[in-house]
């Protein structure tokens, strides 16, 4: 591989040394500097985690091939301060609890120092403009922007420096005190180490060859190429699985490599493991798989016929089934003075935690059968792990690292395992990083649904009977399907107590991407039916949302939908905290927009215009 | 305000359980009160960026009488710490928060009894806060430090604790559903304030306004930063994030395609945290993180339909749903004008 000769400044330093020519200024930091506080979110431009300044001005280092930024000024997170001595910006963050999982945080405290050099004066919708094109999944953006205000106006001398010292706290209590997060500091420096800015003695590196057809059998692997490749240590497959092959948060189906047969796009089929990423990449062009196309089924619907089975020792597509009965539904609904019934249906979605999966693995000094990785279960993972591995349990440990965002995503054991397999086969240690786009093809998705709905109500607003019947794609595997039926029906249909109900939760087997955990858990998939039901019924009885929901609430005492007694119900409190909050204008929910005399208040945000969406538009094109 | 932008509210309640579903669920954990009146906790606690290291600093801050800066935990690793589950099921404040503050009590105690016997008080009159401790009713009092000086070089005693915390749950009855998933729930409500352009069919999400019962708030500023993120993910849900596939391939597959809310997207988010302490737990917290988002996506449908009067039951609700929506409206009202 060819090298570049390179002579800049970074953090104040001249450096001179060659590098890999093909590499991005964000790979040359990272992996020949160790400057991990820059970290990698998508790769293409679009999450602005790898922010940094080039002769002062903010770019995306995963855009920058290092050859054009010879003889350049290169400023990273780690020149702003160090947890210790920290920034005006980066002592705010810490201030307002702007950093959660802290992946996109460097980048953030980067563009928000960017935003305020160049304007010190900077307006919130500024700021917001300014920094638009760095994504944060987990803060909602609200105490970034909080942040960067109170930075603007200590360095404007308008605001005390002493602000950032001061957090509230209730006299002789530590409950219920803003105690500011003791992991911000680590965070807001780049200074915390995620499992990608991990490093280790005599590391391999791992990529994995997936598959691109949703439905196949795999009739032949031919890994003879890839093998002979300089740099290549070894390559395993589903064969190389000494125990018993399967994992799953709730139904264990999921091999750790695929077994004779893949069952959706993204799927692994071979992990190889070798010197360097690139190595590892080529290798992977130089397998051959043959495969033999199977028919698909891609509807939740059509799997419930079951003519065509995803997995074979499973005789019926249907990953589970949870019914709720309460009552009599027919008793109910023949009471009802009005009955609506509709459809609704929501789609999949990606958790987008900004930090791709990433994991280490090695076997250390006393055999002991080592993964670090950013898992939300590493209780779950441990015993799955070692039935895998035909190892005792003390013989496999698991270490958490920095979890870059999750909401359930992280709780899918779905790369340890290959890491596990190299890592006692070579008995080096394994690393692997998942590109985003690989992230994207190969994770579990919230569940898509349908749902079929049925409500009974008096004219007073009580319910009298509630048929709902949803159908979820749990995708090629089993995942948290079952606990996502579970929940989605024990809450489904809401915080109201119904006498006659009937709940139908079925979640399938298909060839897409798998459905797995993700926050709120198949509640917010049914919730939201019955919430909209809620509001057509206000509008047809002509009813407060507000009130037709009172009339219904749960009160302490009563009992669930799975009939149990509440000891307490804060639902009627709730409703009218809510209601005093938002100054609500009371009415019925029937298109009365234009005449609400609640709307318009300072509570809202300012509506954008269309102009600036067009500006943000132009320069994410530009970049 | 142009003539097409038109602004309306709507509501949505939730409610949610917390911890395990319909299965035992349990945490261990360990404390120590360590030189220089400081703590150590020890806990196989993952933090995911809710701030739960934080929680369970301020949980042995208060429990032991230590600062809160002072508290160290351990790293999660299941050979070296005790099992506390999985960071889900918005789980971990509840389940190892009780923990922590369980195994806290039991170093205390095992302290207290030193410094009780040092000062020739009553065990119950000691009272420890913010780095000291001291007896009630008497001049007593010294630095944490300075207590477990005494505790280790006079009596010999490490204060340690170990705990565990169990929530009782059951499965659900095959036939019918019946059980007791969960012993602690909360309940939350949300109203969204959109903007609907009718001649482009964009939304914006300007306002919302929440309110959730949370048992007891440890951190307030956490728990809004909870709602703020699960109003925002959700606003992500209805209104823009879709993976979409085709014969299993996706379309979506970098961020280029996925499209995620940007700091131009989010409302402004108003919170108003509702304190009914569970009754059967020693802090009386339940836990935000999940429910935070649960209604914010029916708020925002119901916000539409009372702005612009379609009613987007498939999410979703993009601009081209929302304009053919509003077509489809214009046509039956024309139909209904007609006949
Ligand atoms: S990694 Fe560079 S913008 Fe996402
Ligand atoms: S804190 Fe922004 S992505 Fe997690």
């Amino acid at each position: 591989m060819s090298e570049i000769k390179l002579n800049l400044s970074i953090n104040g330093k001249n450096i001179k040394r060659s590098t890999k020519s093909h590499y991005r200024l964000l790979d040359f930091l990272r992996e020949d500097l160790d400057l991990t506080g820059t970290k990698e979110g998508c790769g293409a431009g679009e999450c602005g985690t790898c922010s940094v300044f080039v002769n002062g001005k903010l770019i995306k280092s995963c855009l920058m091939p290092v050859a054009k930024v010879n003889g350049s000024k290169i400023e990273t997170v780690e020149s702003l301060g160090t947890p210790d001595k920290m920034s005006e910006v980066q002592k705010a963050f810490c201030l307002t609890g702007a950093s959660q999982c802290g992946f996109c945080i460097p980048g953030m405290v980067m563009a928000a120092t960017s935003t305020l050099r160049n304007n010190p004066k900077s307006s919130l919708e500024e700021i917001k403009e300014e920094m638009g094109g760095n994504i944060c999944r987990c803060t909602g953006y609200q105490k970034i922007f909080e942040a960067v205000e109170i930075a603007r106006d200590v360095i404007n001398k308008k605001q005390n420096k002493n602000v950032f010292d001061k957090y509230y706290k209730p006299e002789n209590s530590f409950i219920g005190a803003n105690v500011k997060r003791i992991d911000a500091p680590s965070k807001v420096t780049g200074n915390l180490k995620y499992a990608a800015d991990m490093k280790m003695q005599n590391m391999l590196h791992m990529q994995v060859l997936r598959s691109d057809r949703p439905h196949a059998k795999i009739k032949k692997i031919d890994l003879s190429k890839a093998l002979k490749l300089k740099g290549v240590v070894t390559a395993v497959t589903s064969d190389d699985v000494p125990g018993i092959d399967n994992f799953g948060v709730f139904v264990e189906d999921q091999p750790v490599l695929a077994k004779n047969k893949v069952r959706y796009v993204g799927e692994a089929i071979v992990a190889v493991a070798a010197e360097s990423v690139e190595i590892a990449k080529e290798a992977l062009s130089k397998i051959k798989i043959i495969y033999e196309d199977l028919p698909c089924l891609f509807k939740s619907e059509e799997a419930l016929k079951n003519k065509i089975l995803i997995h074979e020792d499973y005789k019926t597509n249907v990953v589970k089934h949870i019914p709720i009965r309460k009552g009599n539904i027919d008793e109910g609904f023949a009471k009802a003075d009005v009955i609506i019934e509709d459809d609704f249906s929501t789609q999949p979605v990606d958790h987008a935690y900004l930090e791709p999966m990433a994991g280490i693995s090695y076997v250390d000094q006393d055999g002991v059968l080592t993964i670090v990785s950013p898992s939300q279960n590493i209780t779950h993972h441990r015993h799955m792990m070692a039935k895998i591995m035909n190892l005792p349990i003390h013989k496999v440990r698991f270490i958490m690292s920095p979890v870059g965002g999750g909401f359930g995503g992280k709780e899918d054991m779905i790369y340890q395992g290959m890491l596990a397999l190299l890592a006692m086969k070579t008995r080096l240690p394994i690393k692997y990083v998942m590109s985003r786009e690989e992230d994207i093809v190969s994770t579990a998705k919230r569940h898509p649904t349908k749902t079929h709905y049925k409500m009974g109500l008096l004219n007073n607003g009580k319910i009298t009977a509630v048929e709902i019947k949803t159908l979820s794609d749990g995708g090629a595997y089993g995942c948290s399907t079952e606990g996502v039926m579970r929940k989605a029906a024990i809450l489904g249909a809401g915080p109201y107590h119904i006498e006659n109900l009937k709940m139908d939760t079925i979640g399938v087997y298909t060839n897409n991407t798998p459905s797995g955990a993700f926050r709120s858990f198949g509640a917010l998939q049914t919730e939201f039916a019955t919430e909209s039901m809620m509001d057509l019924a206000s509008e047809k009885l002509n009813l407060d949302p507000f009130e037709i929901r009172r009339v219904n609430a749960f009160k302490k005492g009563d009992l669930t939908h799975t009939k149990q007694k509440l000891n307490s119900a804060s639902i009627n409190n709730v409703l009218d905290e809510l209601e005093k909050l938002c100054k609500w204008d009371k009415g019925s929910s029937n298109h009365r927009g234009e005449e609400r005399k609640d709307l318009n208040s300072s509570d809202n945000r300012e509506s954008c215009t269309l102009g600036a969406r067009l500006e943000t538009n132009r320069s994410r094109v530009s970049k | 305000m142009s003539l097409t932008k038109k602004r309306g509210r709507g509501m949505a309640a939730a409610w949610y359980g917390i911890a395990r579903t319909a299965a035992m669920d349990q945490a261990g954990a360990w404390a120590e009160i360590d030189d220089g009146g400081t703590a150590k906790i020890v806990t196989g606690v993952t933090e995911i960026g809710e701030g739960i290291l934080t929680v369970l600093a301020q949980v042995a801050a208060e429990e032991l009488g230590v600062k809160p800066e002072n508290v160290m935990i351990g790293e999660n690793d299941t050979s070296r710490s005790p099992e506390a589950a999985h960071a889900g099921a918005t789980r971990q404040t509840y389940m190892i928060g009780n923990a922590v503050a369980l195994a806290c009590r039991q170093a205390k105690n095992k302290l207290f009894a030193q410094i009780a016997k040092e000062w020739n008080v009553d065990i119950q009159t000691l009272k420890a806060h913010d780095g000291e401790i001291w007896s009630e009713g008497t001049n007593y009092r010294i630095p944490m430090s300075e207590a477990i000086k005494i505790c280790k070089k006079k009596y010999g005693v490490v204060p340690v604790g170990g705990e565990n915390y169990t929530s009782h749950h059951t499965g659900l009855h095959p036939e019918d559903g019946s059980g007791k998933p969960w012993q602690a729930y909360v309940f939350g409500g949300q109203v969204a304030e959109v903007e609907v352009d009718t001649a482009t069919g964009e939304v914006q999400l300007l306002g919302i306004w929440a309110c959730h019962d949370v048992g007891r708030a440890i951190n307030p500023k956490g728990v809004e930063g909870q709602v703020e993120g699960g109003v925002v993910q959700a606003v992500g849900q209805a209104l823009m994030e879709n993976f979409e596939l085709d014969n299993g391939k996706t379309s979506s597959g970098n961020l280029a395609k996925y499209i995620l809310p940007t700091s131009l997207d989010v409302p402004k988010v108003k919170t108003k945290i509702v304190e009914d302490p569970d009754p059967l737990s020693p802090l009386g917290a339940k836990g935000i993180g999940e429910p935070a988002m649960v209604p914010t996506a029916p708020a925002i449908m119901n916000a539409i339909y009372d702005a612009v009067g379609v009613r987007i039951k498939s999410l979703p609700a993009t601009p081209e749903k929302i304009l053919s929506a509003l077509r489809e409206k214009q046509r039956k009202s024309l139909n209904k004008s007609l006949n």
